[in-house]
């Protein structure tokens, strides 16, 4: 039992040191063109990620609910937002019906592979992160309603900095 | 164990104080789940000799430059959940190890490594722990892309299995085109793509076996305007027959598969349909494999195409893909044939019926059958046609309406509306026990409190007059802030009201509680596991009935 507690401070020490650099990988628009978060994110300022899935109900409420504000954000702040699909390929058909029907506005990207999920440690979704001049600043997994505005307030803080 | 990770813990820390792009970095994650198991009188579950199990999963990458090299290291001790496959009991040690090469060209991988050809249609290596499926293959991979319009991928290796290697080998080749971006064509996007599969395995003394079986594939996507369409086929070469273990005929049969995708989409509504039809296609690394229970082995994706659904009583009934060949005195099958229809449409702001925020609107219908086909039993022959009517094994059909209705509340309402054959959901062969129809309706609220506070209910009732008759289920979840959050339901199998039978009444309630902060999430829950399949992405396992307390712990670095 003491090992367990050791190992998980441990875990939770190298945790809070979290990585910082955001990883190189490659995706795919829902053209099929392959590109990465780095040449789809915004050169100067703060682009929010989100790692989402058509199956995933926390991840369509978090997206359904930052879409009521999203003119608002941009407006105040520039700031965009990648929505990147992890869906394997029983489900990606779907991404494109759903987003035209959800009338979202977001950046779409697809990581069928799960690579990028894979190389950001996620292992559930909806992972939000926050990047600045490819680092990433900020990063939250689960949604919880109002956690939008949590996020937004980070997105705040980043522009100005 | 211990020593091993205090060096890593070490090492990153004193690696990550000088962090700048031109030098190397960590990455990795850590995930435990672990389950203590009870006793309970009521479900008549004894306590297992291993009351407490634990699936650990340790992940650690570096990346230098070009190079990224990993290791996971996963426990099962002292044995893995409920329901897992046995291929992964009691072990322990490094599990995947990988190094890896990449520049703008040129991807190589050596060691264990996940890709798909297509949709998977006839290969996909992939890891999802909750289904306890890792089939990465151990070998080498060679990703070529000369221009941006094409790109090769070529493999070989042996296919993970617990801790474990298949007896089999596969090797595999991949090609796709983009034939507008090469050719510059504006108005129209079309890519084609190629796939080929070959699995080498000994035959021993059985010479009557191919020892070679070749999965070939082809596929084709169009884009214009808002309208989008993909075909993909293939078709598998001579291969025995097995079931779980034994040679149940003396021919050889191929397989073939078409999956065919249409939809259209423009701002406001989203339309897509999906046609698919299996003949004998599963695949697997090792022949003996067909028909194990755990998905091991699988060398080919072929998930349940209908909708994932979300709720407590809507995943009771669900669909789990029928793509073998089996003809037994008890059992007749050569596949499946069906399909299903999305619709995604959103109600404006400011109409009538949207409100002030939109309504949105989403339905989905699926069906899935046999093949029509005729068997010799005594003769292990078949015919089956191209279309037509077989067996109905599963139709849904199922509508989500999403209201928000001021800032601080929003509902959801969902109806469905399920048939399916009682031996899919709940094991047995096919076509004997009759079938399940049941309607599932689901109401669901969020009320938004101040400071991140927020209340979530959802009240559920499944009517059927088959199998264990009515249920009804209550969700509360509240979330004190975006770190904090606690839950409790009930799923009680009543069966009718006032219900004084042979069979009881049971409940299956759970609470637990969960919190999240930064990359780390740790959880812990205790209650009844009802028994059933559990799915992820169409993909089931099965799950026996139990009790106990489990715990989540999720670390990402």
């Amino acid at each position: 039992m003491k090992n367990i507690a050791l190992i998980f401070i441990l875990f939770f020490s190298l945790a809070t040191m979290a990585q910082k650099e955001l990883p190189m990988v490659t995706l795919t628009t829902l053209e099929g063109e392959s590109t990465s978060i780095q040449k789809t994110a915004n050169k100067d300022g703060v682009t929010i990620v989100s790692l989402w899935a058509t199956w995933c109900v926390p991840c369509i409420k978090e997206l359904d609910a930052i879409s009521d504000l999203y003119q608002d954000w941009i407006e105040e702040t520039g700031v965009s937002l990648i929505a990147v699909s992890v869906d394997d390929s029983r489900t990606v058909k779907r991404v494109k019906s759903l987003i035209n029907g959800k009338g979202w506005e977001y950046d779409i990207l697809l990581d069928t592979n799960n690579d990028l999920k894979r190389a950001l440690g996620a292992s559930s979704i909806p992972l939000t992160i926050v990047i600045k001049n490819n680092k990433i600043v900020y990063r939250h997994s689960g949604y919880n309603p109002g956690a939008e505005y949590e996020l937004y307030e980070k997105v705040k803080e980043y522009t100005s900095k | 164990m211990k020593y091993l990770l205090l060096g890593i813990a070490i090492l990153y820390t004193t690696l990550s104080f000088s962090q700048s792009p031109d030098e190397g970095y960590f990455f990795g994650g850590f995930e435990s789940n672990s389950q203590w198991l009870l006793y309970d009188k009521g479900l008549n579950f004894e306590q297992p000799d291993d009351a407490y199990r634990a699936n650990n999963y340790f992940q650690l990458s570096y990346a230098f430059k070009n190079f990224t090299a990993g290791v996971q290291y996963e426990s099962y001790l002292p044995d893995a959940l409920l329901g897992y496959s046995t291929a992964f009991s009691n072990g322990n040690g490094v599990a995947t190890y990988y190094f890896n090469y990449k520049n703008e060209k040129v991807d190589v991988t050596g060691g264990y490594f996940y890709d798909q050809f297509g949709s998977g249609l006839v290969f996909r290596a992939w890891e999802e722990r909750q289904l306890g499926i890792n089939n990465a293959i151990r070998g080498v991979r060679v990703k070529y892309n000369p221009t941006d319009y094409l790109d090769f991928t070529a493999l070989y290796g042996q296919q993970r299995i617990g801790f474990e290697l298949s007896e089999g080998t596969l090797q595999g080749l991949d090609a796709n085109i983009d034939i507008s971006q090469g050719l510059s064509i504006e108005s129209i996007d079309i890519k084609m793509g190629a796939s080929y599969v070959a699995r080498y395995q000994d035959v021993g003394a059985q010479l009557e076996l191919p020892s070679n079986v070749n999965v070939v594939g082809g596929r084709l996507d169009v884009v214009k305007g808002n309208f989008y369409g993909g075909l993909e086929l293939a078709s598998k070469s001579k291969d025995a027959l097995f079931f779980e273990g034994q040679l149940v005929s003396p021919k050889l049969y191929d397989g073939t598969a078409l999956q065919l995708n249409v939809g259209y989409g423009q701002k406001g509504l989203g339309i897509n349909g999906t046609f698919r039809r299996l003949e004998n296609f599963n695949f697997f690394a090792d022949r003996q494999a067909a028909g194990n229970q755990f998905n091991d082995q699988v060398v080919n994706y072929l998930p349940g195409l209908t909708k994932q659904q979300d709720y407590l009583l809507t995943n009771i009934y669900v669909y789990n893909p029928q793509p073998a060949l089996v003809i037994e005195n008890a059992e007749q099958r050569a596949g499946e044939l069906g399909g299903q229809i999305d619709v995604y449409y959103s109600i404006k702001k400011g109409s009538p019926l949207g409100g002030k925020y939109g309504t949105k609107i989403a339905a989905n219908f699926a069906y899935f059958g046999g093949l029509d086909a005729e068997y010799n039993i005594e003769n292990r022959f078949y015919k089956a046609k191209f279309l037509g009517s077989g067996a109905r094994y599963f139709r849904d059909f199922n509508m989500e309406v999403k209201k928000k209705w001021s800032k601080t509340f929003s509902t959801v309402f969902t109806y469905q509306n399920v048939f399916i054959d009682k031996s899919i959901a709940l094991g047995g062969f096919i076509g004997t026990q009759g079938e399940i129809r049941s309607n599932v309706g689901v109401v669901e609220g969020t009320y938004k409190l101040d400071a991140g506070k927020s209340i979530r209910a959802v009240g559920q009732h499944l009517w059927t007059k088959q199998d264990q008759k009515n249920w009804m289920a209550f969700v509360l979840e509240y979330n004190f802030n975006s770190n904090w959050a606690v839950y409790a339901y009930d799923n009680w199998n009543y069966r009718a009201l006032g219900y004084d039978g042979e069979d009881s009444q049971t409940h299956y309630y759970s609470l637990g509680g969960s919190y999240t902060k930064g990359t780390s999430r740790v959880s812990m829950n205790y209650g009844r596991q009802r028994g059933g399949l559990i799915c992820v992405g169409g993909v089931c396992r099965f799950v026996p009935e139990s009790n106990g307390v489990s715990a989540t712990v999720n670390i990402a670095f």
